[in-house]
C-alpha cells in the first residue's frame, strides 16, 4: 500500500523553519522528539525536508523516537507525588501515546 | 506583452536582502539568495514558524500584536516547581526574557499591547489558590493593582491595560462572572449565558466574543459581549477547551487555535462576523498556550510544554514569494 505520510527528525529552529508558502503547499505535523510528519511523494515535502536538514525516518523509526519521548514524560508525571497529580489542574494530566499513520 | 516597467513605473531592483515594506505585486531581485521574488497576496490563511520561546510552557498568558507581543506566566511540568511568573517579549523574530511578574501564576488571562499589558487572574500551587491579583506592565516592570472582586483560573480576558474584560473560570466549578476594568478598579457586570471555565475571548472591552470552554465538558458555545450584555451567536465547528488565548480585535473577528477536545487538537477556525470556518491547522498541536495579535495577523506561542510559536497569516494578506520557472 502506497504510503501517505513521511517522517524525518528536524529541530525547529524557528523563524523560517516553516514558512507561509510551505504550510500552503503542504500539511505539516509538529510530533515530540522533533518528528515532522509532511505528505509522501510529495515534491513540496521533500523539498522542505532537505531545506531544513531533515533526516528521514521509516515509520517504525519516527514511531519509536515518539513512543520515547512520550514514555520519558509519562515517568516523569507517574513519579509525582498523588498531591501534584491532581491539584485540581486539568493541563497536569498523564501524556497520552501518539501513534503514527503510515 | 506588458513590461514590469510599463506596469510598475520602474524597473526589477537588485536587492540584497528583501526590501522591509514591499508592496503588493512588486517585484525584485534578491543578489544574495540569487533568487526573483514577488510580495504576492495568499490565496488561503495558513502558519509559519516563529522564533522559538526561551521557556517552553502551558498555560500562560498574551498581548501585542504578531511583531510586538509579550508572554507571561504559566508552568511546565511537572511538579510544583513548574510555575512561573516569566515574561517574554517578541519582536517578530525572537523571545527575549524580561522581568517576571509578582506573582507567579498559571491559567491567568492577559491584555493590552507589548509594552503597556495587564494580566490578572489566574491559579498558583502550593497551596493551591484562585488568584485575584491584577498586575500593569509598563514596557519594563509589572506592578500591582487591584484586585479582581473574584480569584479565580482558567478566566477567559481581553481588552486594554485601562479598559479590560474578564469573564468564566474555575473557582472551583465553573462561573459565568463577569468583570469590567476601568484602569484602576474591576466592577461586576452582567454575567456570561453559560458558565464555564477554560474559556477564551477577544476582542475589547466593550465588543467580545467569548468562545469554548469547559461547562465541565468541552463546549463549542460562543457568546458575543456587546459592552452591557452576552448574547449567543453561532457555535464553533468543534467543541474545545483551552484554545489559545485571545486572538482577535473585535466580536466580529476572531481565531480559534488548538485546544483539547479531549485530546489535543491542532483545528483552527476564523470567526467572520456571523460564523467560525475551519482554517488550515496549526503545524504542532498544543493547548493552553499564549496568543496575541488580530485574526488576519494571529501569533500563538507555548502550550502542552512547547517552546514553538506560530504566525497566522490570514487570506489576502501579502506575503513574499520566490518566483520559479519549473
Amino acid at each position: 500500500m502506497a504510503k501517505t505520510y513521511q517522517y524525518c527528525v528536524a529541530t525547529n529552529w524557528g523563524k523560517g523553519f516553516i514558512d507561509h508558502v510551505e504550510s500552503q503547499r503542504i500539511t505539516f505535523k509538529g510530533l515530540p522528539g522533533d518528528v515532522w510528519q509532511v505528505p509522501a511523494y510529495n515534491k513540496h515535502g521533500n523539498l522542505w525536508i532537505a531545506k531544513v536538514g531533515g533526516v528521514v525516518k521509516t515509520v517504525a523509526e519516527a514511531q519509536a523516537i515518539v513512543d520515547a519521548e512520550v514514555q520519558t514524560a509519562q515517568a516523569a508525571w507517574d513519579a509525582l507525588p498523588d498531591a501534584e497529580k491532581a491539584p485540581a489542574l486539568e493541563m497536569n494530566t498523564r501524556p497520552t501515546d501518539i501513534t503514527l499513520e503510515e | 506583452m506588458a513590461e514590469y516597467k510599463g506596469i510598475h513605473g520602474t524597473k526589477v531592483q537588485d536587492y540584497t536582502t528583501d526590501p522591509d515594506n514591499p508592496i503588493t505585486g512588486q517585484v525584485w531581485y534578491n543578489e544574495t539568495a540569487n533568487t526573483l521574488k514577488v510580495e504576492a497576496a495568499t490565496g488561503a490563511g495558513a502558519w509559519a514558524t516563529g522564533g522559538n520561546l526561551t521557556t517552553g510552557r502551558q498555560g500562560l498568558a498574551g498581548a501585542g500584536s504578531q511583531t510586538a507581543a509579550l508572554g507571561f506566566g504559566g508552568y511546565t511540568p511537572p511538579g510544583p516547581s513548574g510555575y512561573t511568573g516569566k515574561t517574554e517579549s517578541y519582536n517578530g523574530t525572537s523571545w527575549t526574557e524580561v522581568n517576571d511578574l509578582n506573582q507567579i501564576r498559571v491559567f491567568l488571562a492577559g491584555a493590552g499591547t507589548q509594552t503597556a499589558a495587564l494580566a490578572f487572574g489566574g491559579f498558583s500551587h502550593p497551596p493551591s489558590t484562585n488568584r485575584a491579583e491584577t498586575e500593569s506592565w509598563n514596557g519594563s516592570s509589572w506592578t500591582e493593582l487591584a484586585d479582581l472582586n473574584a480569584g479565580r483560573r482558567e478566566i477567559g480576558g481581553n481588552g486594554t491595560q485601562t479598559a479590560a474584560l474578564a469573564y468564566g473560570g474555575a473557582p472551583p466549578g465553573t462561573t459565568a462572572q463577569t468583570e469590567s476594568w476601568n484602569g484602576s478598579s474591576w466592577t461586576e457586570v452582567n454575567d456570561l449565558n453559560t458558565a464555564r471555565t477554560s474559556v477564551v475571548g477577544s476582542g475589547i472591552q466593550t465588543a467580545t466574543l467569548a468562545y469554548g470552554g469547559a461547562t465541565p465538558t468541552v463546549t463549542a458555545v460562543t457568546e458575543s459581549w456587546n459592552g452591557t450584555s452576552w448574547t449567543e451567536v453561532n457555535d464553533l465547528n468543534t467543541a474545545r477547551r483551552d484554545i489559545a488565548s485571545s486572538i482577535g480585535t473585535s466580536n466580529t473577528s476572531a481565531l480559534a487555535a488548538g485546544g483539547t477536545t479531549g485530546s489535543i487538537t491542532a483545528v483552527t477556525e476564523e470567526y467572520n462576523g456571523t460564523s467560525w470556518v475551519e482554517v488550515a491547522d496549526l503545524a504542532t498541536a498544543r493547548t493552553n498556550s499564549g496568543a496575541a495579535g488580530t485574526a488576519s495577523a494571529g501569533l500563538v506561542f507555548g502550550g502542552s510544554n512547547t517552546t514553538a510559536t506560530e504566525e497566522w497569516t490570514g487570506a489576502g494578506a501579502p506575503v513574499i514569494r520566490t518566483i520559479t520557472t519549473d
